[in-house]
């Protein structure tokens, strides 16, 4: 760096300039974030000090509705959760507020207040929040739905927890079964729905590490409106994600040909094509849950719901297919690869056709092969003078002549001496005839 | 067609010209043609959507509207082929009950003969081709395999198009049998095609009598001389006759 500015030119000072330019967010950046989580925390003002006031309960502030925004934070609450526990400060967060009296704030109720202090988080959380601006949440804030989660409505404000195995950064066991009762908060009918499927019963009753959570399928800060078209195009891609995972299938003896067996069937190279050729377009052909249910997944044997019960199989193609009766659902493989056990039509159908393909192919090409390389043995040959090899001639013109054709060629010339002596007056319907059309009105 | 008029019009042009005799009837070439057209479109609009797998097909079909409307013009010209293959099938009823349809078709044992000879004369174990009749063992092939393709086309086709009703009857795995069997069927008969049918009236010699109807005498006496053989025989006595 000092080196240029010794040779002191005009165009030296200028890329130095410019060089420090652009270094100087790059390096500042990272180890603001890592030393100061805020950017001006007074860190002299100790969680003792918010405490002596906002530790007693009863503290509220009046909101512009008239409500009161609670001031009370519960001590022991955070002073366990993840921010308590590793010492972050009150003031790394309220790094606005300073000491008392502190300076004016005013919101229009709780809502929009519990949204401002929201904002706080990024400073050290950024790509979650840049995440979570992405998602169906953020977009339903923006279009004025105010209930729709911020960071706090799941995380809490003063009990955030570690959800995250740092090591892994698997999801903890022990959170699991959480995740669900939180989104529950605001999305309960779902969750009720999801505890009798068979993933959320045995997240609940088990404690099943496999099942998927809410966030498995929706994801966690980005989540996704699951209502659009390109959702319903990719959700056979979420679903595969475990189901064609052999380490976890296997456990349940579930078989991982079904996304396979799924994108060899009509439905699935459909749904295939669109989601890869125009993600966004609305296509009626069928996807995972549209027959194994989206919240209410059951087991394949579920006597109600599963698909292994004719019935149930049948009512779930009449969804679509309404004049489908009973021999109907079995047009459909159910995830089986034929054999001769499992669909023996399509097999042997397959087999069939494993050998005519070839037998064809080869057959024919041979015949051509063999035939066309006849010829052209013979036209060298008739090239070269050989008087006693012309029994096969190129050209038809002379070609096979049979002692027979010669005959009757002979006897035809002869005929057409006679015919041409005595017919020279037939030429005008003659001449018709030979056009062909004429003999087609027999 | 009948043979009465087909001998009427070889005799006349054998007459006039020495060259040219009747082989198809402008019907027969009409069947042909649309026999051609449908056949190509069918195939163009099928093939992408048995390789779907395939960028190209995908790229072909990347629209529900564009899948919709290639079935579209699929089941379009699947109905001109059903369409075909009905007044095919009529008109050779019809004829055959009235015995004006000569069997010149029918696969015979001479086939198989013609068929043997042929591979030896390949094999250079004969000197000389087999002499054919109006339809030689190669051109029955050509028929016979286009017209079981198209048999199993429509079966299965109408099988997939139609599939809630055909299970009313049939066993739903009827359904993903067909499937199977429309869509490697429709490549065996391309590929036949391609392969045999245009070797043999492109590369073997440009053969165009299924457009315009005739061939030349020459074609005649190499490739159907039992026909002609047959033709003139036939001719020999009518003019005989017709002789003041």
């Amino acid at each position: 760096m000092i080196r240029p500015l010794q040779f002191i030119t005009l165009v030296g000072v200028l890329s130095i300039g410019i060089l420090l330019i652009g270094l100087a967010p790059g390096s500042a950046a990272p180890s603001l974030q890592e030393a100061t989580p805020t950017p001006i925390p007074n860190l002299s003002i100790s969680d003792d000090y918010c405490l002596s006031c906002h530790g007693q309960p009863g503290q509220t502030f009046p909101l512009e509705d008239g409500s009161e925004l609670d001031l009370y934070v519960d001590p022991e609450e955070h002073a366990n959760s993840i921010h308590g526990s590793q010492g972050y400060a009150c003031v790394q967060c309220h790094a606005d507020v300073g000491e008392y009296p502190h300076p004016p704030f005013s919101a229009a109720n709780r809502r929009e207040a519990t949204i401002t202090l929201n904002n706080v988080c990024q400073r050290c959380h950024a790509s979650q929040h840049t995440q979570a601006m992405d998602s169906v949440h953020a977009q339903a804030l923006a279009e004025g739905n105010r209930e729709a989660a911020v960071c706090s409505d799941c995380h809490t404000a003063h009990a955030v927890q570690d959800w995250v195995d740092e090591e892994t950064g698997e999801t903890l066991p022990s959170m699991r079964p959480v995740i669900p009762q939180t989104c529950a908060k605001c999305h309960s009918a779902i969750y009720e729905t999801y505890l009798t499927s068979v993933h959320g019963s045995a997240l609940t009753d088990q404690s099943n590490p496999d099942v998927p959570t809410c966030i498995d399928c929706h994801g966690v800060h980005n989540i996704e409106d699951p209502t659009t078209a390109a959702f319903r195009l990719q959700s056979p891609r979420i679903c595969a994600e475990c189901h064609t995972d052999p380490a976890v299938m296997s456990k349940y003896g579930i078989s991982t040909d079904v996304l396979d067996t799924y994108v060899a069937d009509f439905h699935g190279t459909t749904v295939m094509i669109f989601e890869q050729q125009s993600p966004d377009a609305e296509t009626n052909k069928p996807v995972c849950y549209d027959c194994h249910g989206i919240h209410d997944i059951k087991r394949a044997d579920d006597p109600e719901k599963g698909l292994q019960v004719k019935e149930n199989l049948l009512a779930t193609c009449q969804k679509c297919h309404p004049d489908a009766q009973e021999n109907f659902p079995t047009a459909w493989l159910s995830h089986y690869i034929p054999s001769p056990d499992k669909y023996p039509l399509v097999y042997y159908v397959n087999l069939f056709y494993k050998f005519l393909i070839p037998t064809v192919l080869a057959g024919m090409g041979i015949l051509v092969v063999m035939d066309f390389s006849r010829r052209m043995i013979n036209l060298r040959k008739s090239r070269q003078p050989a008087p006693h090899m012309g029994e096969e001639p190129p050209t038809p013109e002379s070609g096979h002549k049979t002692g027979l054709i010669e005959e009757f060629q002979s006897q035809i010339e002869e005929e057409i001496t006679l015919e041409d002596e005595s017919s020279g007056t037939d030429q005008p319907s003659q001449s018709a005839a030979e056009t062909g059309e004429e003999v087609d009105h027999g | 067609m009948s043979e009465q008029m087909e001998k009427n019009a070889v005799q006349k042009s054998a007459v006039q010209t020495h060259k040219m005799f009747m082989r198809f009837n402008l019907g027969q070439r009409w069947e042909h043609m649309l026999l051609l057209i449908s056949f190509t479109v069918l195939l163009l609009t099928g093939l992408p959507q048995k390789y779907r797998a395939a960028t190209w097909s995908q790229q072909i079909l990347s629209t529900p509207e564009r899948v919709e409307l290639i079935q579209t013009i699929h089941h379009i010209f699947a109905v001109v082929l059903i369409l075909e293959v009905i007044y095919h099938l009529g008109k050779a009823i019809i004829l055959m009950a009235r015995r004006r349809l000569p069997g010149d078709i029918f696969v015979s044992w001479q086939d198989i003969r013609d068929a043997g000879q042929m591979v030896a004369y390949l094999l250079f174990l004969r000197k000389e081709k087999p002499i054919f009749g109006k339809y030689s063992f190669e051109e029955k092939v050509t028929y016979w395999f286009i017209f079981i393709g198209i048999g199993i086309m429509l079966v299965s086709g109408i099988i997939l198009w139609f599939p809630e009703v055909v299970t009313r009857v049939l066993s739903g795995g009827v359904i993903p049998a067909a499937k199977l069997a429309h869509s490697t069927e429709a490549v065996v008969a391309g590929i036949f095609i391609v392969l045999w049918h245009f070797y043999h009236v492109h590369l073997q010699r440009l053969n165009l009598s299924i457009f315009n109807g005739s061939i030349s005498e020459d074609d005649m006496k190499t490739y159907h001389a039992l026909e002609y053989e047959q033709l003139m025989a036939g001719q020999a006595g009518k003019s005989g006759e017709e002789q003041p």
